[in-house]
């Protein structure tokens, strides 16, 4: 387990977590709404809007797509009968609020995004299930603790393999012999344990992306001067599958598809960006090869 | 037309199959649900190589068949197994993934090569489109006939 990473993921999704007692004090919950059912659960409005929210974080922070984050908040907030709770989700911001005159508003940003389909699963569990499981608010946010600190089965290390055999097996899918496997693995797991390495100072996903780019064109070329069987380009493209960004721009027309405009937008410029970074760090090492005069 | 025999097939089947596991762990999918996703991933992989070399289709249709076979795939086994259909969904769709293509378009731009590198980019747009099309038509076709329903009771 990567003890540092997992608390700070912990600690940064949980950080309203002691605030229970402050809850109940939301301007407005006192005051009848001429929407409000008769409660179905043992939970104040305060309180399963919190919830719903970081319900939301979580699935937005695990690469949830947009649409899935605001049917599983309006679905929690749904089922506990508040029905008039509005949400509104981008990549970056989920704003949570009311119809009321001065009701409450919560608002969370998201600054960083990493795939966890661990999370999703049960955060999707969580909303469909969470009547028959009839838990109260502490029960509630003891359950989604418990799941965040066992979130993340894989340690570093099994992480740096797997993305080798990755890339190992892409590079053989696109045209490349057992020679470029080879190199492929190396190359995608070393690129994998410096970016790893790294991420304690926490560089933003362009230079990551950069440096991952410039890794891998300066791995390929060396074990093409090593091994007369290796092809470069095979090499490269295999290798750099965890890095292109393939999957944003496909959620990204799925989210223009869907409707979500805005979070469209933000993820196809991530893509194209993410593409940028990688195309600049691989032209970089390359360029330096041949500057450095060593015969291709 | 190319050397599409069984053993090319199988090949591709394997890798895709590791691949797409693979990628599995690098996205923290849960244990259980890792062969899976690994087997959807290699069927859409051999699916698209049958269609591109051997048929000869264009890379957009066949992206679009295969996509909506591993979609099927992904929604029958969300039944199954009782997970949300997107925990099978993003590993398996990596292999059809027009990544390389978003890659490849920028460096050529870089090289100064616009032309070439647009023809890629548009050719990279209309993959991904049409993989975004294959996943919300079935997607929306399961949800349309109330489907869901045998996701409640476990």
């Amino acid at each position: 387990m990567t003890k540092s990473l997992n608390a700070l993921f912990t600690k940064d999704i949980l950080r309203g977590y002691e605030m229970t007692t402050e809850l109940n004090n939301i301007p407005g919950k006192q005051t009848a709404r001429i929407s409000e059912r008769p409660a179905r659960t043992h939970m104040s409005r305060g309180q399963v809007m919190k919830v719903s929210l970081i319900m939301g974080k979580i699935l937005l922070k695990s690469g949830a797509e947009t649409s899935r984050v605001e049917d599983t908040m309006m679905r929690f907030c749904r089922n506990h009968g508040y029905e008039d709770i509005n949400v509104f989700c981008t990549p970056t911001v989920i704003m949570l609020g009311d119809e009321e005159h001065g009701g409450p508003g919560l608002l969370c940003r998201i600054r960083s995004r990493a795939i966890d389909l661990g999370l999703i699963m049960y955060m999707t569990d969580l909303s469909y299930n969470n009547l028959r499981w009839n838990m109260t608010y502490d029960e509630v946010m003891d359950w989604i603790h418990h799941r965040v600190d066992r979130a993340r089965p894989y340690g570093k290390w099994t992480l740096c393999l797997a993305t080798g055999l990755g890339s190992a097996c892409f590079s053989v899918l696109l045209g490349g012999n057992y020679h470029d496997f080879l190199a492929a693995f190396i190359n995608g797991f070393i690129a994998t344990v410096v970016i790893k390495q790294l991420a304690g100072i926490r560089p933003s996903a362009f230079w990551e992306n950069c440096l991952g780019g410039f890794i891998i064109g300066a791995v390929a070329m060396l074990a093409c001067q090593v091994d007369k069987y290796c092809t470069a380009s095979n090499i490269i493209v295999g290798a750099l599958m965890p890095f292109v960004p393939g999957l944003p721009f496909t959620n990204g027309l799925r989210d223009y598809i869907a409707g979500d405009l805005l979070s469209g937008n933000s993820r196809i410029a991530e893509a194209v960006l993410l593409s940028l970074a990688v195309a600049i760090g691989i032209a970089i090492a390359l360029r330096l090869w041949v500057w450095w005069g060593i015969p291709v | 037309m190319t050397d599409l025999n069984e053993y090319f097939i199988l090949k591709h089947f394997v890798f895709a199959f590791l691949a797409a596991m693979s990628f599995g762990v690098l996205f923290q999918s849960p244990k259980k649900i890792l062969i899976q996703g690994g087997l959807i991933g290699a069927v859409g992989w051999v699916t698209f190589i049958i269609l591109t070399k051997g048929l000869t289709y264009p890379s957009y249709i066949a992206n679009f068949w295969a996509t909506v076979l591993v979609q099927l795939l992904c929604e029958v086994s969300a039944r199954i197994f009782k997970q949300p259909a997107t925990v099978f969904n993003v590993p398996a769709i990596i292999p059809l993934v027009p990544g390389l293509g978003m890659y490849q378009g920028m460096r050529y731009i870089i090289n100064n090569d616009y032309a070439y590198g647009s023809n890629i980019w548009i050719t990279t747009g209309l993959d991904a489109c049409s993989i975004a099309l294959g996943i919300m038509l079935v997607g929306g076709v399961f949800r349309a006939l109330r489907l869901r329903k045998m996701f409640l009771p476990r």
